[in-house]
Parts: structure tokens; sequence; C-alpha cells
């Protein structure tokens, strides 16, 4: 599998904004995260409502059900968010966003990174972890702090958590802010993806180090590490943008690709991961937070279109 | 305990230093350097938004601490820069000298939306004799954690063999104050325990008892060894109506240990209440135990947590007389 990725766009999957769902719903399906069940996909993302009278959002978790041979069919979007936010003065009082969901045996957990609002710079983040024990109807957290905070060289901005388990350890990949950076009256974070080990999935253990180049200059963000293993390496798909003027086609999220031995040495290398923008339609400005999983002997990739997900995410199928 | 109050031995108001304005000298933290003592303490600007910003600064004593020798002309160690958990002040910083390094651990302040703020606990090297601090990164070394939601602060740290002791403070929950518009906060006395001082593991909180309700908040555990009993002096107060309604306020809390894990909590025998009057006569808090000429002394801020600056108290028996094993 080092050639380059043939992804195959099979179209948008769910479209938040299409007055379907409920009012916590109607805008942003953002970093789909599927859960395989016999008969069908669950799928879970982010989401919101209206803005309120500041301008300002709160991001919630919910899902939708798809058939699982015809993952375009929506048999179920769920009524409620999935978890409530965070109590007052915790790390996610104000939001959670992105999700990372994972079966181990009997047990669902769910990652994901909670937001806070704060003076100086508008938010910050860290990451938590919350259980279900419904069959991932709702979820309840282990505590009310994060199981992923601040350290000495990850000062803020902790967010962006992909859950794995390979052989009997955990593997959480994840974005840590390096700087904040103000210009045209707005604050934005440099963050990049880093790497932590653990026994139980509660404990971590940090690496410490950054894993992926920087292509787009020193202001490069990167999030949304995805991993699959597959034909003995680490396939890696992860979202990249520019710091600052992100809105635009030019400075938004693009998905690269780095693969790996050990997840630990990283190559870069995105021209391989073989999917882009469209030159219409509703990712045609922007594509990010790919999610990669095998499916009845395919690979498929969910991923998110234009302005960050606002108007829903879609499906691509990898050509053998 | 029988102790002997020496009164305030600083009050900020009558120096002179690059912290124009100075006022507060809070949590006082002595460093015996040469013939004579430092005392790191806490004092407070105000930022364009009308806040205070905490600053960390020195005053240097004699042994006996009649004469103020010297003042740190500024602060000695910068605060954090955008977004940092140290941007909106260091207070306290504990200093522990081990095999001649001089560390400072701070507790950095961050401001938030729906609560005043946050803090976490950084760390910082002098290599200078404790003139000037360099951060060890941008980030805490400890904080928020599953269980120890937010608010870590208040380090103190002593190496036992060799194994790092921090007792610190750590956030339970924010709760809505008749007396206050802002939400309140409630806050425990923790422990953790390090192999380098830097990489720390959490051993619990909820380590000392009670003693006025659940709601107690308690806060700068200081801890002194002698003859195999660790002696820990800290601070408590009401988690509401603390500011302004007498009774309810700082006062000093004793426990002690022999295993560094259990706690015996035992206020009355510490012996050290307000005066009847005078700069502690409402507020007895931040304190600091502290081995001074082979005596035991305490530094402890006053009335207004510590506005008018700080005082002194010699221990005047055997501070084990009291323990029961």
């Amino acid at each position: 599998m080092n050639k380059i990725f043939n992804w195959i766009k099979q179209g948008r999957l769910f479209d938040p904004t299409s007055g379907q769902s409920p009012s916590w719903m109607v805008q942003f399906a953002q970093s789909p995260s599927v859960l395989l069940f016999d008969d069908q996909l669950r799928i879970y993302f982010c989401t919101r409502g209206k803005a309120d009278a500041q301008g300002q959002f709160v991001s919630r978790i919910g899902f939708i059900d798809v058939e699982r041979e015809n993952l375009f069919k929506i048999i179920r979007i769920s009524k409620s968010p999935v978890m409530d936010t965070g109590d007052r003065g915790c790390f996610d009082e104000f939001g959670t966003n992105p999700v990372s969901v994972i079966r181990c045996g009997n047990e669902i957990r769910l990652y994901y990174a909670g937001w806070t609002r704060t003076e100086s710079v508008p938010f910050n983040g860290a990451i938590g972890m919350a259980k279900s024990t419904n069959g991932g109807e709702t979820f309840i957290r282990l505590g009310l702090g994060p199981v992923l905070s601040y350290s000495l060289d990850e000062p803020f901005v902790v967010g962006s958590p992909k859950i794995r388990r390979f052989g009997d350890t955990w593997h959480l990949h994840y974005a840590a802010g390096q700087d904040w950076i103000y210009k045209e009256s707005r604050h934005e974070p440099v963050y990049r993806i880093r790497h932590a080990s653990s026994a139980d999935g509660v404990e971590w253990k940090k690496t410490g180090e950054d894993l992926i180049e920087k292509k787009l200059g020193p202001q490069e963000c990167q999030a949304s590490p995805d991993i699959f293993y597959r034909d003995g390496l680490y396939h890696m798909f992860f979202s990249y943008r520019y710091a600052t003027g992100f809105k635009s086609k030019e400075r938004g999220y693009r998905i690269g690709y780095a693969c790996s031995s050990d997840l630990l040495q990283w190559h870069r290398c995105d021209e391989k991961a073989g999917i882009d923008v469209s030159a219409e339609g509703w990712d045609s400005q922007m594509v990010s937070y790919a999610h990669v999983f095998e499916l009845d002997g395919k690979l498929h990739m969910l991923y998110q279109g234009n302005e960050v997900g606002r108007y829903g995410f879609g499906l691509a199928t990898l050509a053998e | 305990m029988k102790w002997s109050k020496k009164g305030c031995v600083f009050s900020p108001g009558q120096f002179k230093t690059e912290l124009s304005g100075m006022v507060y000298a809070q949590s006082p933290q002595a460093l015996p350097i040469g013939n004579g003592v430092r005392v790191y303490f806490s004092t407070r600007t105000v930022d364009s938004s009308g806040k205070f910003l905490s600053h960390i600064a020195f005053a240097d004593f004699s042994r006996d601490f009649k004469e103020v020798r010297e003042i740190s002309r500024g602060t000695v160690i910068p605060l954090g820069g955008l977004g940092d958990f140290d941007e909106h002040g260091i207070f306290p910083i504990h200093i522990c000298k081990i095999d001649n390094k001089i560390f400072g651990y701070t507790t950095g302040w961050s401001r938030r939306r729906s609560v005043s703020a946050d803090a976490s606990i950084g760390l910082a090297v002098s290599r200078d004799g404790g003139r000037t601090f360099e951060k060890l990164g941008r980030g805490p070394v400890l904080t928020s954690s599953l269980y120890e939601p937010f608010l870590i602060g208040d380090a103190f740290v002593i190496r036992v063999g060799e194994v790092f002791h921090m007792w610190y403070i750590c956030g339970k929950r924010w709760i809505e104050s008749n007396t206050s518009d802002q939400p309140e906060r409630v806050y425990k006395i923790a422990h953790a325990v390090s192999k380098d001082g830097i990489s720390w593991a959490k051993e619990g909180n909820m380590i000392i008892s009670d003693a006025i309700g659940p709601d107690e908040c308690q806060a700068l555990p200081s801890v002194l060894e002698y003859n195999g009993v660790f002696h820990m002096v800290f601070c408590f107060r009401d988690a509401v109506g603390f500011r302004s309604e007498a009774g309810r306020g700082y006062r000093l809390g004793y426990a002690y240990s022999t295993d560094l894990r259990t706690w015996k909590r035992a206020d009355d025998a510490l012996g050290l209440k307000l005066s009847g009057e005078g700069w502690d006569g409402q507020m007895m808090c931040y304190p600091h135990i502290f081995s001074l000429n082979g005596q035991v002394a305490l530094l402890y801020n006053g009335n207004n947590f510590g506005r008018e600056g700080f005082g002194l108290a010699l221990l005047q028996s055997d501070i084990n007389e009291h323990v029961k094993l």
C-alpha cells in the first residue's frame, strides 16, 4: 500500500442544514467517528444549534445510524446529545468537539476535546473521556476533569483526540497548542500532532515529540490524526491548514498523509493522500477530519467539507 | 504548642520598587541564604483593565528578622505569555533547594469567562542564587486531571529519601453564593510524588479532614519534619462569606503524620490564634513553617489576605509534645 490512495468520492452522506434534524443539530457535522454494530453503522459527530447573542456556539455530540449495506440510508438521527456539556468551571463547560469513539470488549468509550472560554484568548481545550453502559446511546464522564491536559511543552489547546488500540496498548494521537497568534483582531492558536500511550486508556504517558513535519511554514496547524494499520504499516490521514485566514479556500483545511512502522517515526507524503477538494459543491473549498474505517473488506473514508463541516460530511471509498 | 509572636516583620507599602504601587506581600516563603533569610512573596500590580496581576518579589532579612537588607527591584520571574497558564499572575512561589539547586514551584493564574480564574503549578529554576528564575517550559508540571478538574496550586515540596513529595491544593467544585455575584470555589489539600521533581503522580486529595464541613476551603500546606513526625500548617476558611463575615475568613489549621500518607488533624494543638487587635487580629493565612537558627519558625499573613504584609512567630515549646504515636 505504498502508492497513491485512490479514493472514489461517493458524495455527501449527512447534511445537518437540510431541516431533518433537532434544534441542537442544525449546522456543522464534524469529526465523524464510526462505531460498527451487527446490522448497522453508527456515526458520531459534533454538531451545533444556533449561535448565542454573542455569536458563540456550543458544540455537542450526536449520531446517525445508517444501513450497513447502504451507508447513504439514514435509519435514525439521535434526538438528544449523547452527553451534556461540563459543569461550571470545568474544561468542557462550553463544548465537546471533536469526538473519537472506540469499542473494546463490552465497553464503548468516547474521547473528546472539551472547551472552556478564557479572557485573553478566546478559548482553551483539554481531552476528556466518557463511557457508555447502554450501547452508545448516552455517555457518562469518568470524572469532572480531563484525562489528558497541559504539560511543560504542551501549554494549552490540547484537543483533536483520535483513540486507537493496537495490541494491548492504547494510543491517543491528538493536537497540542504551541503558540497563539494575534492577527486582524483575532486570536488563533498554532497546534501540532502529538502522541500518548497508555495501558488502560486513562493514565497516559506523553511521547513529547512533534510527529509530523510542517509543510506550510512555522504557522501550520495540524489536527485530526486518524490512524489505521494495514499491510505492515500505520497510515495516518490528518488535517492541516494555515493558522490565520483559514476560512478561505486557499488557506483552509486539506487532508495530509503520513506512514510509519512504529507509530513514532512518521514519513509525511501528502501527495499519496489521494483526496482533495472537488471542483464544485459541498466539499469544493475544504476537506478535513478524515476518518478511515474498514467495513466488509472495503476501506472507507468519512470527511467533512466546506466551512469545517458546517454543511456536513461525505463518504469516499478506496478503489482496490 | 507555645508560640512567641514577633509581629508584622514586613509591610509592602514602605518600599519603592519597579513593581510600582506595590500592595500586598502574600504567602511568604523562606530560603535561608548566608547569614540571612530571603523571603519570597507575592505582590500585586494593576493591569489596564483594573484587575490585579500577582508577581513574585523577595526581601532579604537578617537572621533575627529585625533588619530588611535588600528588596528585589522587580519580579524574580516573568508572567506567562498570551494564553499561558500563568499569564495573569504567579501566586505563590514555593522555593525548594535540592542539591544546591534552587527550584521555584509557581502557581500560575489565568482568567476564565464563567468563573474568575483557573490555576496550575509550574516549575522554574534559578541559576543566580535565587535572584531570578527561568521556567522549565511554557506549560505546567501539575494541572487538572480526571478527579481534580481545576484550580491546581499552592505547591509545597520536600524530598524524603529518594522521593519528592508535593502537597498542593485542587479545586473540587464551584458553588453559587448569596454573598457574591461570582461563583465561589471549594478546594482541598492533595498529595503527589515524583522521582525527579518534574514528573508527578497524584496520590489523592482530601487528605486532610474537614473541620467546618464539606465546603471548607484548605490552602497553602507547608510541611516540616522533626524527629520522624511531619507537621503540616495550612489555612482554611468557609467557601462563602469569607471576605466580610467575621469567623468565616482564613485561620490556621494543623495536622501531623508519621507516614506521609495519613494525617491527623489537630488545629487546637497548633496553639496559634488571632491577636486581640492589630495586623493579625481578624485573619491569619498563608502560613510557611520552616527551621530558623535551629528553631521552628512560622511566617504568615494577617488581615485582608496579606495586604498589610507578613509576620513571624517562633515556637517556644517541643513541636512533638502533643503527638500521640
